[in-house]
C-alpha cells in the first residue's frame, strides 16, 4: 500500500528537483506522505514489540536488539523528514531522540538505566512496571494494595534514583567499584570489603534534594495516617528483591523509627546491601554489582497484636498440598528470623481449608513497640501463654488472602502477616516462596501425568489470561448468582459481562461461551491474573455446576478433576515474566511506546516533553499536517496548489488541498462546498461522514435519541469547541484522498486510490484512539474492528491501534468502503466517553446497521446514491 | 500416536531464552526434549541417541547453523531438521529445504507454530 502510495506520488508529479525553502508542493507532500508512511511503520513495530510480551511468542535477545534498532532508524528518519519540511523548526527533537535512544542503547548493552523518576514514590502510584525503581517489596506490597485492594501499611519508596544520587553525591561509586573488584579477585577478605564500603556508605550525608523529597512524602504520610508523630518501619527494597532471586534475610529492616531517625536509617539500610552475606549471595547468584540499586521502603509501622507467616505450600514437602502458617503474639521479626518458637497450623490448600494438624507451644516473650521507638521484648502473661494465637476464623481469612497473592503473582508465596490492634489483616510482605527444586522432581513427565485425566473440551474459544485454576463450577447467570459466588470456584457464564469484577478475588478462574478477549471483563481478569478462557461456545452445556474441575489456560484444556500435576509443573517453571528477555523488553517499551503528548494544544504539547519514541513520533505527525496546511492554506505559498476551507454541515474544521482534478474547475479561491469535490474516494469519504445520524447532530429516531440524549448533552457542545475538532487536512486529487483527522482526542487517517483500474485501487485506514481508560479503548477498538470486519476490511489491531485495509475492488465498491469509513469515522467521534459497559458494543454495532439501513432506504428513495 | 515411546526432540539454539520456552512447551506436548547451546555438545550427543526431530537456530555466536544442519541431513537422514531464524531470507529458506529440512520458522514464532510444525514432522516419520 505504502509502496503504491509513493509511486502514485512520483506518477503524479514526476520528479521535479527542488532545494530549500523553494520546495514545491510536489515534494512537500511527498515528504509528508514520507512522515505518514513512517508513522505507520512506528506504531506498528511498537505494537509488536508490545505483543511479545504477552507470552504467546518466542523471541529471542536477537530479536530484541534488531526491533530497537529497527524502529530507531524509523523515528531518525521521521525527525529528517520533518526538519526538512519544516527547516530549523524542531531541532531540539535531534536531542530528544539522542537522549532517548542513548538511554535504550545502554539498556541494550547490559547497563541497568534508572529512569529519572522522582527520589520518592508513594504507594498509592505503585504499579509493578516501577519494580526497577522501587524494589521488588515496595512494588509487592503496592501491587497487594493498589491491585487486590488488600490492607497494607501506608507508606512510600525511597527510589533507586535516590540510591544513585547518594552515591554520585557522595563519590562512592568508583570506590565501592574498587573494594568490591579487590574482593573478587581475592585481594580482600569478604569481611574487611564490607566493612569498608559500609563504614564509606555510614559516612556519607543525604543530599539534599533527597532530603526534602522524603520530608514531604513524610509530610503527606502524617495527612494520610492522620498522625503527627509517625512510627515507621524502614525496609530494603533491592532492585531484583522479591522476584526470581528472594534475598531472603539478605538485607535489614528497621522497626518502630521515629521519623527524624529516617535519614540515618535509610544510609542503614543502604550499607546493609554490602552485608558479606549479601555480597557472597549475589556473587553465587551472577547478579552483576552494577546490578546493585537499592531502593528503601518506609511504611507506618503496624502496632500488632499478633503476627507472622505463610507459606502458602509447604517448600519440602509440596505434595502434601498444604498451607503452613507460623504465628506468635505482638511482632512478627522473631518469628520471621526463626528466634524462637511459634505455633504452627497446617490446613489444606482446598477450600474450605480443614486444620490438618495445630501446634500450639508455649510463648513467652513477644517483641513490641517501644514508646519513643524502636522495640523490647516483653513477657507473655500466663494465660495466654498456651493459647492458640489465632482463631479459626482467622486461619481461613490468613488462607484465603495468602491464596489469593498466589494466584496473583502466579506462584507459591512466603508472606509477612500482622493483625492490629483492631482486628484488622495487614498483609506487611510477600514474596516468592522457593520451590522450584521439589516441583521439578514431582512432575519429571508432566505430559503422561496429565493423561490421566479425562478431558471435558479442548482448543475451545480463546485465552484472556493464561494461568492454572482449579475448583468447583459455579454457574452465573444474574447478579444474585454473583453474591452468592464461593471463595475459590470458577466461574462459568453464558458471556462475558464487566459485572464479574465483583468476584474476581474469590474466583479462581473464569470460562464463558460468548466473549472475546479484549472485553472489559477479559481485561479485568488480567488485571487480576484469574486464568480466563473466553468464547468456547459450549462451556455452560459441557460443565455442570459443583464439578470439580482443572481449567488449564496456558493450553486451552478443561480437565475432570484437579490435575494438581499441572498446577505444580507451572509453579516449577520459570515464569516469563521473570526471565531476563522479558525484564529487558519490557523496560526498552518503557522508553519507547507510552504516549505522554495527548493534547496538542496542552502547552507541553513540545519536543522537549517528549519522554519516548511513541512522544517523537506523535509530536511529528501533528506538525507535518499543521506545517502542509500552514503552507497551503495560511500562508498560500503555492498558487497552483491552494488549500481551502470545506464548508459543511457538520463542524469539521478541515482543508482541502486539490493537487490534481479533485475540485470542480469554478471553485472560488477560498471555500469549498461539498458538491464541488469530484475527488472520487473524498466524496465518497464526506458522503459517509455526513450521513443523517451519524455525526449525531441531527434530530434522533426515537430508541437511540432516548439512549443517547444524556450524552449528546453533556458532549456535543464540548466536541464542537475548535479545541477538540482539531486542524484535519485533506490532499486529494481526481482519484485520490489521503485524510488525515483529529476529532476529539482519536486520530484517523485515511487514504485511498480509486479508479477504473481495480488493481490500483485500495482503502486504507488508520484509527489511534485517545486519552480515556484502558477498558473503554479496548471497547471502542472491538466495535471499530467488527463493524470494519463486517464490511470485508482486513483489520489488524494491536492494542489501541486499528488498521483496516482493502483492495482491488471496482469503483462503485470501493467507493462504498470509502462511504463505510466516513460512517465510521462520524460515528467513533463520540464514542470513547460512552463505552461504559460491554453489552454497547453489540448496541452500537446494531444501531450503526440501523442508521446505515435507514439511509439507504432515504438514498434510494431519493435517487442519490 | 500410540507407539509407546515418546518422540524424542532436540533442540540446538545459543540463546538459551529459546531452549527455556521451548522444553517446557514441549514436554507438555508429550515430547522427549533435550536442548543445546553448542553445537558440538549436540552432534556428540547424537552420536549416543537417536533423535527423530532436531530444531535448530541458522545464525549463533561462533556456530554455523547451516553447517550443522547439513551434517545431521547427512548423517542421520531419517531426522527430521526444522529450521528457527531471526535471519530468515529467501537463500536461507532455499538452502536449507535444498538440505532437506522439514520446515523453516522465522522467529519470534508463536508457541503453537512451533508445536503445530513439530507434530506435522512426526506426522511424516510415522507415516513412513
Amino acid at each position: 500500500m505504502v509502496r503504491k502510495m509513493r509511486n502514485f506520488a512520483r506518477k503524479l508529479f514526476g520528479h521535479k528537483r527542488v532545494t530549500g525553502k523553494d520546495l514545491s508542493f510536489t515534494a512537500l507532500f511527498a515528504k509528508f506522505q514520507k512522515i505518514l508512511e513512517l508513522n505507520n511503520q512506528v506504531l506498528e513495530l511498537m505494537a509488536d514489540m508490545g505483543d511479545k510480551l504477552g507470552g504467546d511468542y518466542i523471541f529471542d535477545r536477537q530479536y530484541i536488539l534488531s526491533s530497537c534498532q529497527r524502529i530507531s532508524d524509523l523515528v531518525n528518519k521521521l525527525i529528517y523528514n520533518l526538519n526538512s519540511l519544516a527547516p530549523k523548526k524542531y531541532t531540539e527533537l535531534n536531542e530528544v531522540f539522542r537522549r532517548i535512544n542513548t538511554e535504550i542503547e545502554e539498556e541494550l548493552a547490559g547497563r541497568l538505566v534508572i529512569s529519572h523518576t522522582a527520589y520518592i514514590m508513594r504507594y498509592e502510584l505503585i504499579t509493578r512496571d516501577f519494580s526497577d525503581v522501587v524494589g521488588g517489596k515496595n512494588a509487592n506490597i503496592a501491587e497487594l494494595k493498589n491491585q487486590l485492594g488488600l490492607d497494607t501499611p501506608d507508606g512510600f519508596a525511597i527510589t533507586t534514583r535516590a540510591y544513585q544520587t547518594f552515591l554520585e553525591h557522595n563519590n562512592l561509586a568508583e570506590k565501592i567499584a574498587e573494594i568490591t573488584k579487590a574482593w573478587s579477585e581475592k585481594e580482600v577478605s569478604g569481611n574487611k570489603a564490607s566493612a569498608d564500603i559500609q563504614s564509606l556508605i555510614l559516612a556519607g550525608t543525604m543530599p539534599n534534594k533527597v532530603r526534602k523529597a522524603v520530608e514531604r512524602a513524610l509530610l503527606h504520610l502524617q495527612e494520610a495516617t492522620g498522625n503527627k508523630r509517625l512510627y515507621l518501619a524502614i525496609r530494603s527494597s533491592a532492585w531484583g528483591e522479591d522476584s526470581e532471586h528472594t534475598f531472603a534475610g539478605q538485607y535489614l529492616s528497621l522497626l518502630n523509627q521515629p521519623q527524624a531517625n529516617v535519614p540515618n536509617c535509610y544510609k542503614e539500610v543502604l550499607a546493609s546491601t554490602y552485608s558479606v552475606s549479601a555480597m557472597e549471595y549475589r556473587q553465587e547468584k551472577g547478579f552483576l554489582e552494577q546490578e546493585v540499586a537499592m531502593a528503601v521502603a518506609c511504611q507506618n509501622m503496624i502496632d500488632a497484636s499478633k503476627s507472622g507467616v505463610l507459606y502458602t505450600l509447604d517448600p519440602l514437602h509440596p505434595e502434601r498440598d498444604v498451607l503452613l502458617i507460623t504465628a506468635t503474639w505482638g511482632l512478627g521479626a522473631p518469628v520471621v528470623s526463626g528466634k524462637v518458637r511459634a505455633d504452627q497450623y497446617t490446613l489444606s490448600r482446598n477450600y474450605p481449608h480443614e486444620l490438618t494438624t495445630l501446634d500450639i507451644v508455649r510463648k513467652t516473650e513477644r517483641l513490641v513497640p517501644k514508646k519513643g521507638g524502636g522495640c523490647e521484648t516483653l513477657p507473655i502473661p500466663h494465660d495466654l501463654q498456651m493459647r492458640s494465637c489465632l482463631s479459626d476464623e482467622e486461619v481461613k481469612q490468613i488462607a484465603e488472602t495468602g491464596l489469593m497473592i498466589e494466584k496473583y503473582f502466579k506462584k507459591p508465596q512466603d508472606i509477612e502477616w500482622a493483625f492490629d490492634q483492631n482486628r484488622r489483616l495487614i498483609i506487611l510482605q510477600t514474596r516468592q516462596l522457593n520451590v522450584r527444586g521439589a516441583f521439578a522432581r514431582m512432575v519429571e513427565d508432566i505430559s503422561s501425568a496429565v493423561t490421566g485425566y479425562p478431558v471435558i473440551f479442548a482448543h475451545k474459544g480463546v485465552i484472556a489470561q493464561n494461568g492454572i485454576a482449579t475448583g468447583k463450577v459455579f454457574m452465573v447467570r444474574d447478579d444474585k448468582d454473583l453474591d452468592r459466588f464461593p471463595q475459590g470456584a470458577i466461574l462459568v457464564a453464558r458471556r462475558t459481562s464487566p459485572r464479574f469484577a465483583r468476584v474476581m478475588r474469590k474466583a479462581n478462574g473464569i470460562i464463558t461461551d460468548i466473549g472475546s478477549p479484549t472485553s472489559h471483563m477479559s481485561t479485568i481478569a488480567r488485571e487480576f491474573k484469574v486464568p480466563t478462557i473466553v468464547n468456547t461456545e459450549i462451556a455452560t452445556e459441557c460443565l455442570k455446576p459443583g464439578q470439580l474441575i482443572t481449567l488449564d489456560a496456558e493450553d486451552n484444556v478443561v480437565y475432570v478433576g484437579i490435575v494438581k500435576e499441572l498446577l505444580y509443573y507451572h509453579f516449577a517453571e520459570e515464569a516469563f515474566e521473570e526471565t531476563y528477555e522479558y525484564r529487558l523488553l519490557r523496560r526498552l517499551l518503557k522508553k519507547i511506546a507510552p504516549l505522554n503528548l495527548v493534547d496538542p494544544v496542552g502547552s507541553n504539547f513540545v519536543p522537549k516533553a517528549c519522554k519516548t519514541f511513541h512522544d517523537i513520533t506523535r509530536f511529528i505527525h501533528e506538525k507535518a499536517v499543521e506545517e502542509l496546511m500552514e503552507l497551503n492554506y495560511y500562508s498560500h505559498r503555492d498558487s497552483d496548489t491552494p488549500g481551502r476551507k470545506l464548508k459543511s454541515d457538520i463542524p469539521l474544521d478541515l482543508i482541502i488541498i486539490d493537487i490534481g482534478e479533485g475540485l470542480a474547475k469554478e471553485t472560488d479561491s477560498k471555500i469549498v462546498r461539498p458538491e464541488q469535490i469530484v475527488s472520487r474516494p473524498m466524496y465518497a469519504f464526506l458522503s459517509g461522514l455526513n450521513m443523517p445520524g451519524f455525526w449525531n447532530s441531527d434530530p434522533m429516531s426515537v430508541d437511540f435519541g432516548s439512549f443517547m440524549s444524556s450524552l449528546t448533552r453533556t458532549f456535543s457542545s464540548n466536541l464542537a469547541s475548535p479545541k477538540f475538532i482539531g486542524q484535519n487536512l485533506a490532499v486529494i486529487s481526481k482519484t485520490y484522498a489521503n485524510i488525515s483527522l483529529r476529532l476529539g482526542y482519536h486520530f484517523n487517517m485515511i487514504d485511498s486510490y480509486i479508479s477504473e483500474n481495480i488493481n490500483d485501487n485500495y482503502a486504507y485506514f488508520r484509527f489511534l484512539g485517545g486519552v480515556t481508560d484502558q477498558v473503554r479503548r479496548s471497547r471502542r477498538v472491538e466495535f471499530i474492528a467488527q463493524i470494519l470486519e463486517k464490511n470485508d476490511f482486513r483489520v489488524d489491531l494491536h492494542g489501541d491501534l486499528v488498521v483496516a485495509r482493502v483492495k482491488k475492488l471496482v469503483p462503485e465498491a470501493m467507493q462504498k468502503k470509502v462511504h463505510t469509513i466516513g460512517q465510521l469515522v462520524a460515528f467513533t467521534r463520540q464514542l470513547d466517553v460512552q463505552m461504559n459497559s460491554d453489552q454497547q458494543i453489540e448496541r452500537f454495532v446494531i444501531e450503526f446497521d440501523r442508521l446505515t439501513q435507514q439511509s439507504n432506504i432515504v438514498n434510494e428513495l431519493e435517487g442519490t446514491t | 500416536m500410540n507407539t509407546g515411546e515418546k518422540t524424542s526432540v532436540l533442540i540446538l539454539d545459543d540463546e538459551a531464552i529459546v531452549l527455556k520456552r521451548l522444553k517446557p512447551a514441549l514436554e507438555k506436548a508429550g515430547y522427549k526434549v533435550e536442548t543445546f547451546t553448542e553445537s558440538a555438545d549436540a552432534l556428540d550427543r547424537m552420536k549416543e541417541k537417536d533423535f527423530e526431530i532436531v530444531i535448530t537456530d541458522l545464525k549463533m555466536e561462533g556456530i554455523d547453523g547451516m553447517q550443522f544442519l547439513t551434517h545431521v541431513k547427512e548423517r542421520f537422514p531419517a531426522t527430521e531438521v526444522i529450521v528457527i531464524t531471526g535471519f530468515a531470507t529467501m537463500e536461507t529458506a532455499k538452502e536449507s529445504f535444498q538440505k532437506g529440512v522439514f520446515d523453516f520458522l522465522a522467529k519470534p514464532f508463536k508457541l503453537g507454530e512451533i508445536i503445530d510444525t513439530v507434530k506435522k514432522a512426526e506426522k511424516k516419520i510415522y507415516e513412513k
